[in-house]
């Protein structure tokens, strides 16, 4: 056990810190086509995908150097590159189980954001029962023909291409009647509209499709496998990154501190209230044991350990702190954590945004409630916990015991 | 960056888990219950000789660290170990290192490491402080050796062990002036010894009385009135060392839990199949993998004099403090009515945990630590 971090990776870092210094753009990025150019100038410095093996385009990195290009970005306050969810799941998803041509068609133009990807997999009644999906591919010569609806989707609404999780059998038990389809979200049929969160801003969206065409030459695997495709993709999405989410509270969390001096508490500075003293030393415990768990799993990855169920730890840790973390923080900055318009530069996270754009203690605040909804809820977590590393016993499911009955009837037809 | 355990600290682990599963079964930890001195000195010797000891190895100590002391009482915690391991190791042997004071390590550690001399750190007086202001008992120069008169409370194993570290203020001082450290044989005359009954019959404490207590001036441990930088070190350690011992009680805990879910069956089901018991089962290892990353992130800072190595100690207290209360009781929950019987073993464990949570440092004393920490910029990545 040796938890200093090797001359290389701080060299590294401090390539990379120098490297952030000269390059992050000084001002906000607003348009798609800057947003695009900052995601390329990451991309041919290195810092996009780079754990992919680098016939795919990525640079071979090891987990260490990921997590610290990770951390180094949150703490240069840079810009993210697009296409994380593509690069974390649709590019494994290609590698795994795509063929040759989707590979050399799709996985460059994903990489260096050419084409942006969204995930369609969340339906209005399969949420955390995700395997209930209905959306229909119905294959017709050559072609599916799409038909449903999708939302939770992330950037749908700029995106070229789509990984769709549909029914390609709807006799079949409903984990194995799935097919994976890669879809082009400009094909006729689909329409795109964004959804309004509880934050002000839109970065969700519903997906409807009415008889959208695919070739079948955009299935992903075999048909009706589906189901163990997205599983063994999953997650990556559940184990995330979770030495950047510490840097991001980390952030959040010093801004609190400064502002602790200035904002006034019964006729004293925030900073010298014990009650205030014991909620900013709570949560800046509890930050850094998610940053030393996050060296845990980091060590493990480095060791050639695949995270496993023990990612839903992962999940559910940094997902039901962020919640913790946030309340604490309107805890102690009362009314003034919940102002957007007007909040005195000294006390914001950052000065001057608006209703619904990121920046704003509020902002922060209402996320956090996503995140334990989100990439399995906290409930589904706690179930996959409770099973696969607890080994408890599976519950008792009504979908189960419908298949099990419907199974023993059609046996007994049999006989 | 390397957080698995060495192959040796793996061994070292097996080891203990070995020993203390066959010569400290449970039977053993409650006969000590009910035993006046607490332990078995024969147990205790063969313990002590295992090899597992911090000291150098000049003493006879095996030269391990804090990361292979959190082992071992992270397998202490698991039985629940009844003896003055902690006390003399942890409290008074760490005391005895952090002073520097090579005349007072060379005429007890040796003693220590082959398992004649028990020890322990007599701290707490009238109330609840964990800083210098906690000391007010006194040590006056006595002709050629000292005088001591005041009180001492929840001393660990205070009725049993051989030599007590007593913290005592010379002079009219406050905060760290004057804190002393001075070594006092149990049977010292002038000395009254109480034991206390707690609700954890297998930790001794004891109150002690210091009515014109002489000693000679050798048993000055490190310099008069300097101690306090030794026993506050030595503090850290303890809560650390008190960390890893909760953990292995609430990971113990957890286990019985899981094991109980497999096998308990009402309303036709196994109850570990109802989600209200899986999911509390899976907040449970949540809080237990946690506190392990807590602990040995902490010793490791200990061992590597990590500019975060204070802060990591208090981090550690006040997490595992949390999730040992919360496994430990969520446990007898699980159990239902069996966990709440004194012939069932769970109640060893939570009372375990529940005996160290305020020793070296509640959780509010921590958290406290921790912002000043911070705010005095000793964190990782710092030096």
């Amino acid at each position: 056990m040796d938890l200093s971090y090797t001359a290389e990776d701080q060299a590294f870092r401090q390539r990379v810190r120098a490297w952030l210094a000269e390059n992050v753009p000084r001002q906000k990025l607003t348009t798609m086509e800057e947003k695009k150019a900052w995601h390329r100038k990451l991309y041919d410095a290195g810092f996009v995908g780079m754990g992919l093996p680098r016939e795919y385009g990525g640079r071979d990195a090891r987990p260490m150097e990921q997590a610290i290009v990770g951390e180094e970005m949150v703490r240069a306050k840079a810009p993210p590159p697009l296409n994380g969810l593509g690069i974390a799941i649709v590019i494994p998803t290609l590698i795994h189980h795509g063929t040759e041509q989707q590979k050399r068609r799709f996985i460059h133009k994903l990489l260096t954001a050419e084409e942006l990807w969204c995930q369609l997999y969340s339906e209005p009644n399969a949420g955390s029962d995700l395997a209930s999906l209905q959306c229909r591919a119905d294959l017709d010569g050559d072609e599916f023909v799409i038909n449903g609806q999708k939302i939770w989707t992330s950037g749908a609404h700029n995106a070229d291409w789509g990984l769709l999780l549909a029914r390609t059998d709807r006799t079949a038990p409903k984990h194995e009647g799935i097919s994976c389809l890669l879809v082009d979200m400009h094909s006729p049929g689909i329409e795109v509209r964004t959804l309004k969160q509880i934050s002000g801003s839109g970065e969700f969206c519903e997906v409807f499709f009415t008889n959208v065409r695919v070739p079948r030459e955009n299935l992903v695997g075999e048909l009706n496998a589906g189901w163990r495709i997205a599983q063994t993709t999953l997650s990556y999405e559940r184990g995330g990154n979770t030495l950047s989410r510490y840097a991001r509270m980390l952030q959040q969390v010093t801004r609190l501190l400064e502002v602790c001096w200035v904002l006034q508490r019964d006729g004293r500075p925030a900073i010298e209230d014990p009650v205030v003293r014991q909620k900013l030393g709570q949560i800046y415990a509890e930050m850094e044991v998610l940053r030393y768990a996050s060296l845990r799993i980091l060590s493990r990855l480095e060791r050639g350990l695949r995270p496993g169920p023990e990612s839903s730890l992962a999940k559910l840790h940094y997902s039901e702190l962020d919640k913790r973390v946030q309340e604490s923080i309107l805890d102690v900055l009362g009314p003034y954590g919940q102002q957007v318009g007007g909040l005195p530069d000294e006390l914001a996270l950052v000065p001057g945004v608006d209703y619904g754009e990121e920046g704003s203690w509020m902002y922060a605040f209402l996320w956090s409630r996503a995140g334990t909804i989100y990439a399995g809820s906290s409930e589904i977590q706690k179930n996959i916990i409770g099973e696969r590393v607890l080994g408890l016993p599976k519950e008792v499911r009504a979908d189960r015991v419908a298949a099990q009955t419907a199974r023993a009837a059609s046996g007994d037809g049999a006989d | 960056m390397d957080f698995e355990f060495t192959e040796d600290q793996v061994m070292l682990r097996g080891l203990v888990r070995e020993f203390l599963s066959e010569q400290c079964p449970v039977s053993h930890v409650r006969a000590m219950m009910d035993d006046p001195r607490g332990y078995d000195r024969g147990l205790y010797r063969r313990l002590i000789q295992l090899g597992t000891l911090p000291f150098p190895e000049e003493y006879g100590g095996a030269g391990l660290g804090m990361i292979e002391q959190a082992i071992v009482l992270e397998e202490m915690g698991r039985i629940p170990y009844p003896g003055p391991y902690f006390a003399t190791v942890i409290l008074a042997g760490g005391a005895l290192m952090a002073s520097g004071d090579r005349r007072a390590q060379a005429r007890y550690l040796p003693d220590v490491c082959n398992g004649d001399l028990t020890m322990s750190l007599a701290f707490l007086e009238g109330g609840i402080a964990w800083g210098p202001e906690a000391i007010s008992l006194s040590l006056r120069r006595d002709g050629d050796g000292y005088r001591l008169d005041g009180i001492k409370r929840f001393v660990p194993f205070g009725q049993s062990v051989d030599v007590i570290l007593v913290v005592a203020r010379a002079g009219e001082g406050r905060g760290a002036e004057g804190i002393s450290l001075v070594a006092v044989p149990a049977d010292a005359p002038g000395l009254a010894i109480e034991p206390e009954v707690m609700m954890d019959l297998t930790s001794k404490t004891a109150t002690l009385r210091f009515e014109g207590v002489r000693v000679p001036a050798e048993n000055l441990v490190g310099p008069e009135g300097g101690a306090w930088p030794a026993v506050e070190l030595a503090l850290r350690q303890a809560a650390v060392g008190a960390s890893a011992e909760m953990l292995g009680a609430a990971r113990k805990a957890l286990e019985m839990s899981v094991d109980y879910a497999k096998v308990r069956k009402q309303f036709g089901q196994y109850i570990g199949q109802f989600q209200a018991i899986k999911h509390k089962l899976a907040e449970m290892l949540e809080l237990v993998e946690n506190a392990h990353a807590a602990v040995y992130y902490a010793a490791w800072a200990l061992d590597a004099g990590a500019p975060d190595a204070a802060l990591a100690a208090s981090v550690a207290k006040s997490t595992v403090n949390v999730a040992a209360r919360r496994v430990c009781g969520e446990a007898i929950q699980v159990h239902g009515g069996i966990g709440f019987t004194w012939e069932y073993d769970l109640h060893l464990y939570f009372k375990r945990a529940k005996h160290l949570e305020p020793l070296y440092g509640d959780t509010e004393y921590h958290r406290e630590r921790v912002l000043q920490e911070v705010l005095a910029g000793r964190v990782a990545g710092s030096a």
